[in-house]
């Protein structure tokens, strides 16, 4: 079967991952193997089919056992090949090299890689042809490069064979001097760095390196060891910044320096990409090696200087930095600088290079440099230096733009003397400039031209905001400009959000939105187009996220369009222009002004909702008006804002409409979500705080409390106690405090809860409907927030009551979520004796007796109306007495120190009129406990009350005996 | 200092972009994961590179007016160092991806930052970014071909010898040296190894004749205002090629250039890199100061080694205290069409000689013209087939006089429209000069043929000749507005 491998080599090349979905990387790997082993198929081919392993070694060698057997594949079909498939025999080489360092098999020193060495050394060591012959020199240089690669990517691979690579460099004289001059530059770079980091390495050590000849420095054990040191990777951080670890050899250098001398003698003869490599090489050396002096280098200065090879002319600047005023004197970095600002200019020099040689500028390498930032102007660059440099209209964009930016920080200084708002000459020229762009742009100017305008806007303001005579007058032509070439809205809007980003404290952006808004309300209706029109719109719904800039004018300008033109606008229904109005509604919504604006935004709301000829601009503006119209400032806010990015524009997706893909966050907004397991909980306070006094009782009480302390007891307060309990509005609620928590439920979603609002549902006819609760809020980290809950009976019974709750989240969506039933127990219906506040104990117990006397009586005439009484007796010893009255601490009418005379007297008063009345006496070990009621259907609860206090204290009695 | 992958791409306007070549370095790739650490980026496949680099290019979606992506006007691009926004996972931002355009192709290619990955070190400070301008400059030439144009067959047939020219330039990314134009796939027979190191750029040794070939071509640039609140500009750049056909690994030449007396010096010297040795004198003058009377003004001795190609030696720039043409334009409208009044005056000291003298009066923001009714004293005048260009063929000489003009009225009352150009709006118009005068420099520069030496047995033939090119000469209409220009003169391509 043939296979039109070109075809798919290309496949796989344009995109591996799809070509690699209809097979796999081993079948692939397969194929190419075999393939390449096929004598039929001719080497063109074959190099092609190196090519995925050269590019992509690691997709089809995934792990160091593929690699190591991919490796020795290749190794075998290099040693089969015929001695004339040169080109292919170099291919292979590569491919090795890529496949061997990218699947790990030099780092793990594995046999093919060894191997692959020591081939590579072999060949390398035929100079000048003698063996092999100049024909298979290409193989060689090969060789050279892949050695050198190997040494790139695992430093110090080499550097135990310094002599013998600096003897094949003097050796060779055929071109190839240059890969063997690279290979030893780069080995000998990271042999010095390796004795930098080796603790008191010197002079003797240097030489012991540039004298060895032994074989190659594995990884010493792990990769990671050698590969942490970044530096041996990447270059050193030469300059006045940059600290360069040294070899202390003291002055005894010779042989280093005589290695250096002559690489730079022969460095004539190398191209001037690798001269450069080799320059920078040596400069790192020479840092490193304090008793090397950097005027080795003198020699070679002058012709660096004059070259027309933009990569020496970096090496020269590069150098610079590294040894500063060591190298170059002041008279040489006045000339660098001024050779940069006319080579920035050259007629003769590409646009890229004079770009970079700009940014060169920007970050010229000072002898001494007065500060280190980004882009740093020169103090040798004077303005006058400069004016080379101005931009002009005859620039392409990147050139101009990077003029303009240059320029911008030469005058920057001229704009900062001058506060008062004139700027200096310089910056009348750039702004100047400016206008001009801004003619030739409106002058059908491409969308290159207007792209460059906005840019060269956005520097000059970034430097230049502050003087206002031209900050001001930009506005002004902006507008102008605007009304004239409305599609560029986009362009306006992008360069207001980005001043607004970088300055934040100017109010340029906010000036320049007012002053589109007065310009496109003011401007005559008649005039108006519909395309001006939908710029309009995206401008306006722009100025209305300013909340500091007024709406109303956009919003009269709104209403008298559509309606004066309803005939055209409403009628057409055109969804895209309906869909830009209530964009600007839709923000106005969210403005903080809204109250100002709502009667003519609900006006044209209603407007396009009865009148706009598409139903889904009808609906979503109807929409808008009902949320206008019904939801609170709050929610409004909540529900607008949901979702919306961050005014629209960090959004990276634009969709089609404003409104589309809100309407399911609106629906997310708007809905009451519910929660899927309880997320709060009532907790009962155990010690409720005593109800505040009513005050008029207590005053009233007070005045009374005289003539009350005469000794005649109780009839007259039973009397007063009688009206009061008839009279409405007499105490008929009781009170129980709960804590609001959080369940156990863990979602840090509902960690803040907001505006809860409690429900209660009641599962009987005893109680009055219970009002709803609100809480603030409930922070999962704060003191959980106290709820009283009013209930009023209607019977004194026990109850369960249903809770629920509704809340919003601090993402603003609302929530439902039920709580655990709420239980009331019955003494938790139990009052005090609800008499004047002022009463002693004595006018109490006048009425204690009382109405125990009265319902005494009338239960003894067994007329059973409604008061009983009743008896429970227990046997408790007098811990537990003592305990059972404490229970009673709230409601006792006298002292336990009557339990033996007349008794311990406790009044229960159960809203709304219900009372029930206990003497406990002790009778030798018994307890008895004389029940009256005026409500006898209570004696059930009671009964069970006393028996459930009195089995507690029967368990902790045992507990304690015990 | 090595490059991490490489694109070609080609298009039409924008329009039917493909990446015709591409080559990764996948050892560079891994030396820059290690150095990027958790901040490495790794490189798209083709399809998705090609659209991001025509995003930061400006050239996607040619079809919409604003992109945000495209046209942030915070989104400064700082060419020729690009930022490529890679989506998705293990995205990020790619940077610095070099890309140089000419025509119909792209060249782009992302250098290894050997920095620490932790900020963004200046663009200047990395070597990378040189070595991969160069190698993209170096791609381009030789994809362009000799023409400095492609065509079609040209570039089908030079990319298809990428792989083997890369092998020699760049084989594992770290280049080498760039193509030589003309490289061929079948290696040039090696010459054996002597005695003395051959240089690396010497891709064989010259047998036969010795020949030594100097040119000096001078470029005069002009804007010419005819107002007296401006100043008309002028300036003059020059260059030096070299075609040497010497025996010898490492023959010496050299060759010296030679002002007359009063001459203004040369400025901005550059030159090749086989260049020798310099004297600090040559280069000391710049054009971006003034310089004084006791500069330095020769003789500029430039020793050197030639490569067996041509290659340009030198080049310079020079103010010259006069404009070899001063010439004034003048546009009125009337009744519908333009009354034109031109006189262009030859100065003395220029010879009269000319291979060619044109000038182009083009016309835009117009329909195409009607009648022409227009007279010159000397030459002949014709209209362009577009009929919106008036070319006056001056010819070889300008009379005795040395003055010539023209005058007359153009009417505008063709059919179609002719050429846009927002910065010819109005009565904003020009006329560019298109001249060659032979033998002749306006800096009075020249190469003594006497005065190439050159250090080998045979003695050998040299050629040596001058000559004066107009570059971007244009004299504006002095009766309507003109786009401001300081000192600098700056190609304009569209013009």
């Amino acid at each position: 079967m043939s296979v039109n491998w070109p075809e798919r080599i290309s496949a796989f090349s344009r995109s591996p991952s799809q070509f690699l979905c209809s097979t796999t990387a081993e079948i692939f790997l397969t194929e190419i193997l075999r393939e390449l082993r096929d004598d039929r198929a001719n080497d063109l081919i074959k190099v092609l089919l190196l090519s995925p392993l050269l590019e992509h070694p690691t997709l089809l060698c995934p792990s160091v056992s593929v690699g190591e057997e991919t490796a020795l594949e290749l190794m075998s079909v290099f040693a089969q090949c015929s001695p004339k498939s040169l080109q292919l025999r170099c291919h292979l080489l590569l491919a090795l090299t890529s496949v061997l360092l990218c699947s790990s098999c030099v780092t793990s020193c594995t046999s093919a890689s060894q191997d692959f060495l020591d081939v590579l050394f072999q060949m390398t060591q035929d100079t000048n042809d003698l063996q092999a012959g100049a024909a298979v020199r290409p193989l060689r240089s090969t060789a050279c490069d892949c050695l050198r690669e190997l040494e790139a990517c695992h430093p110090g691979l080499l550097s135990q064979r310094l002599e013998l690579l600096s003897n094949l460099r003097q050796q060779e004289n055929s071109r190839l001097h240059q890969a063997y001059t690279g290979l030893h530059a780069l080995a000998l770079r990271n042999a010095v760095y390796l004795l930098t980091q080796q603790k008191g390495a010197g002079a003797e050590d240097l030489k012991a390196a540039l004298g060895s000849s032994e074989g190659f420095v594995w990884a010493r054990g792990a990769d990671s060891e050698f590969h942490s040191d970044m530096a041996l990777l990447s270059p050193l951080t030469l300059g006045p910044m940059g600290r360069v670890p040294t070899l202390q050899t003291g002055p005894d250098s010779k042989e280093l320096r005589s290695l250096i001398s002559s690489l730079l003698e022969e460095s004539y003869l190398l191209t001037s990409l690798s001269q450069a490599a080799l320059l920078q090489k040596l400069v790192e050396i020479v840092s490193m090696v304090p008793a090397v002096s950097p005027t080795i280098f003198r020699a070679q200065l002058l012709r660096l200087l004059g070259t027309c090879e933009v990569c020496l002319l970096h090496s020269t600047l590069l150098m610079k930095a590294a040894f500063t005023d060591s190298l170059f004197s002041a008279e040489d970095e006045a000339y660098l600088l001024k050779r940069l600002v006319s080579l920035s200019q050259h007629p003769l020099l590409s646009t890229p290079e004079k770009l970079f040689y700009m940014d060169c500028i920007l970050h010229f390498p000072e002898n001494r440099p007065i500060s280190c930032g980004d882009e740093n102007l020169p103090v040798l660059l004077t303005p006058r230096l400069a004016a080379a440099l101005v931009p002009t209209l005859f620039n392409d964009s990147a050139s101009m733009l990077a003029r303009f930016n240059l320029l911008s920080l030469v005058y920057l200084e001229e704009g900062e003397e001058d506060r008062d708002g004139q700027g200096g000459r310089g910056l009348a020229y750039l702004y100047d400039h400016l206008t001009s762009l801004l003619h030739v742009m409106e002058n059908q100017g491409s969308r290159e031209m207007v792209v460059t305008f906005f840019r060269a806007s956005f520097l000059f303001l970034l430097h230049f905001c502050h003087v206002k005579c031209y900050s001001e007058d930009l506005i002004q032509r902006l507008c102008d400009m605007y009304l004239r070439q409305t599609r560029l809205a986009p362009h306006l809007i992008n360069l207001a959000d980005r001043i607004q980003d970088r300055l934040v404290e100017s109010g340029w952006a906010l000036a320049l939105l007012r002053a589109l808004q007065r310009s496109i309300t003011e401007a005559p209706l008649s005039q108006l187009t519909l395309q001006d029109f939908r710029w309009h719109l995206r401008i306006l719904a722009r100025v209305a996220e300013e909340g500091e800039v007024p709406q109303r004018a956009t919003l009269s300008f709104l209403l008298s369009v559509i309606t004066s033109n309803s005939s055209v606008l409403c009628v057409s229904g055109d969804w895209r222009l309906g869909n830009g109005l209530l964009g600007v509604c839709r923000r106005l919504l969210l403005h903080p002004s809204l109250d100002s604006l709502l009667t003519p935004l609900a006006d044209l709301l209603q407007y396009l909702t009865c009148y706009y000829g598409d139903t889904d601009i009808q609906d979503h503006a109807r929409l808008y008006y009902t949320l206008l119209t019904t939801l609170s400032r709050e929610k409004l806010a909540g529900v607008m804002a949901q979702g919306g990015p961050e005014r629209g524009r960090q959004a990276k997706v634009h969709s089609l409409s404003t409104i589309m893909t809100e309407t399911e966050e609106l629906t997310t907004g708007l809905t009451v979500h519910q929660t899927e397991e309880p997320v709060l909980r009532l907790v009962k306070l155990d010690s409720p705080e005593p109800d505040a006094p009513e005050p008029d009782s207590k005053s009233h009480n007070e005045a009374n409390s005289e003539s009350n302390s005469s000794p005649r007891r109780g009839l007259e307060e039973r009397e007063s106690y009688r009206a009061k309990l008839q009279s409405p509005g007499f105490v008929s609620e009781i009170t129980l405090q709960y804590h609001l928590t959080h369940t156990g439920v863990y979602d840090p979603h509902f960690d803040k809860l907001f505006s809860i609002r409690l429900h209660f549902g009641l599962t009987d006819s005893n109680y009055e409907e219970v009002s709803d609760i609100s809480v603030p809020c409930l922070f999962r980290t704060r003191k959980p927030p106290a709820v009283k809950l009013r209930l009023k009976p209607k019977q004194p019974y026990p109850t369960t009551l249903r809770a629920s709750a509704v809340f919003t989240t601090e993402d603003g969506l609302s929530w439902h979520s039920s709580l655990a039933d709420l239980h009331v127990t019955f003494p938790e219906v139990f009052l005090p004796l609800p008499g004047p506040l002022g009463w002693t104990r004595e006018q109490k117990n006048g009425v204690f007796e009382e109405i125990w006397s009265e319902i005494s009586s009338v239960a003894s005439k067994g007329d059973l109306d409604n008061g009983a009484t009743s008896l429970f007796c227990d046997q408790l010893d007098n811990w537990a007495v003592d305990k059972l009255v404490r229970n009673f601490q709230r409601y006792r009418i006298s002292d336990c120190s009557e339990l033996d005379k007349g008794g311990c007297k406790v009044l229960f008063f159960l809203p709304p009129q219900s009372h029930v009345l206990l003497r406990v006496l002790t009778v030798e070990e018994n307890v008895q406990v004389h029940i009256a009621t005026d409500n006898w259907k209570l004696l059930p609860y009671i009964n069970s009350y006393l028996e459930d206090i009195t089995k507690d204290l029967h368990t902790a009695q045992v507990n304690s005996d015990g | 200092m090595s490059v991490r992958a490489l694109w070609i791409i080609t298009h039409e306007k924008g329009e039917s972009v493909a990446v015709q070549f591409s080559r990764r370095y996948p050892t560079v790739e891994h030396r820059a994961k290690f150095l990027a650490g958790s901040l490495y980026v790794t490189v798209p496949e083709d399809g998705a590179v090609l659209q991001l680099l025509l995003t930061e290019l400006g050239l996607s979606d040619p079809d919409k007016p604003y992109m945000a992506l495209r046209d942030d006007c915070f989104h400064q691009q700082h060419s020729p160092a690009l930022e490529l926004h890679v989506e998705g996972p293990g995205g990020g931002v790619l940077w610095p991806m070099l890309a140089i355009s000419q025509g119909p192709l792209i060249l782009a290619c992302l250098p290894l930052v050997d920095a620490p990955a932790e900020s963004r070190p200046p663009l200047a400070s990395l070597f990378s970014v040189s070595q991969g301008l160069t190698l993209l400059a170096g791609l381009q030439a030789f994809l362009l071909g000799s023409k400095g144009k492609p065509d079609s067959e040209g570039l089908a047939s030079r990319l298809a010898m990428m792989p083997f020219i890369l092998l020699q330039v760049c084989p594992l990314g770290t280049p080498l040296d760039i193509p030589q134009p003309g490289a061929s796939t079948a290696p040039a027979v090696p010459t054996p190894a002597g005695t003395q190191k051959q240089p690396a750029w010497k891709t064989g040794l010259h047998r036969g004749r010795a020949v030594v070939n100097v040119a000096l071509t001078e470029m005069v640039r002009s804007m010419q205002y005819g107002n007296q609140s401006r100043q008309d500009l002028w300036d003059v750049y020059g260059t030096v090629t070299c075609k040497c056909e010497v025996e010898g690994v490492l023959p010496n030449v050299t060759v010296t250039l030679t002002l007359p007396p009063n001459g203004s010096p040369l400025l901005d010297v550059q030159v090749h890199p086989c260049v020798s040795s310099l004297d600090a004198s040559i280069l000391t003058a710049t054009s971006v100061e003034d310089c004084d009377s006791s500069a330095f003004s020769g003789p500029y001795k430039f020793p050197f080694s030639p490569p067996l190609e041509p290659f340009r030696l030198c080049s310079y720039t020079s103010q010259v205290p006069v404009p070899p043409i001063l010439g004034t334009y003048q546009l009125k409208e009337e009744d519908n069409q333009l009354c034109l009044t031109v006189s262009l005056k030859l100065h003395e000291s220029v010879k009269n000689g000319f291979e060619y003298c044109e000038a182009h009066l083009p016309f835009f923001n117009r329909n195409q013209m009607g009648n022409v009714n227009v007279k010159v004293t000397s030459g002949q005048l014709d209209v362009s087939k577009e009929k919106n260009l008036l070319v006056w063929v001056i010819g070889q000489k300008f009379p005795k006089s040395r003055e010539v003009s023209l005058e007359g009225a153009v009417g505008f009352s063709g059919q179609l429209p002719g050429p846009t150009d927002p910065l010819c709006t109005d009565l904003t118009a020009y006329i560019k000069l298109h001249f060659r005068v032979p033998d002749m420099t306006l800096s009075g520069c020249c190469v003594d043929q006497h005065s190439v030496q050159v250090y080998s047995s045979a003695k050998p033939r040299i050629v040596t000749s001058r000559e004066l090119l107009s570059s971007e000469y244009y004299i504006w209409n002095s009766t309507g507005t003109t786009p401001i220009l300081l000192r600098t003169l700056v190609s304009r391509s569209n013009l």
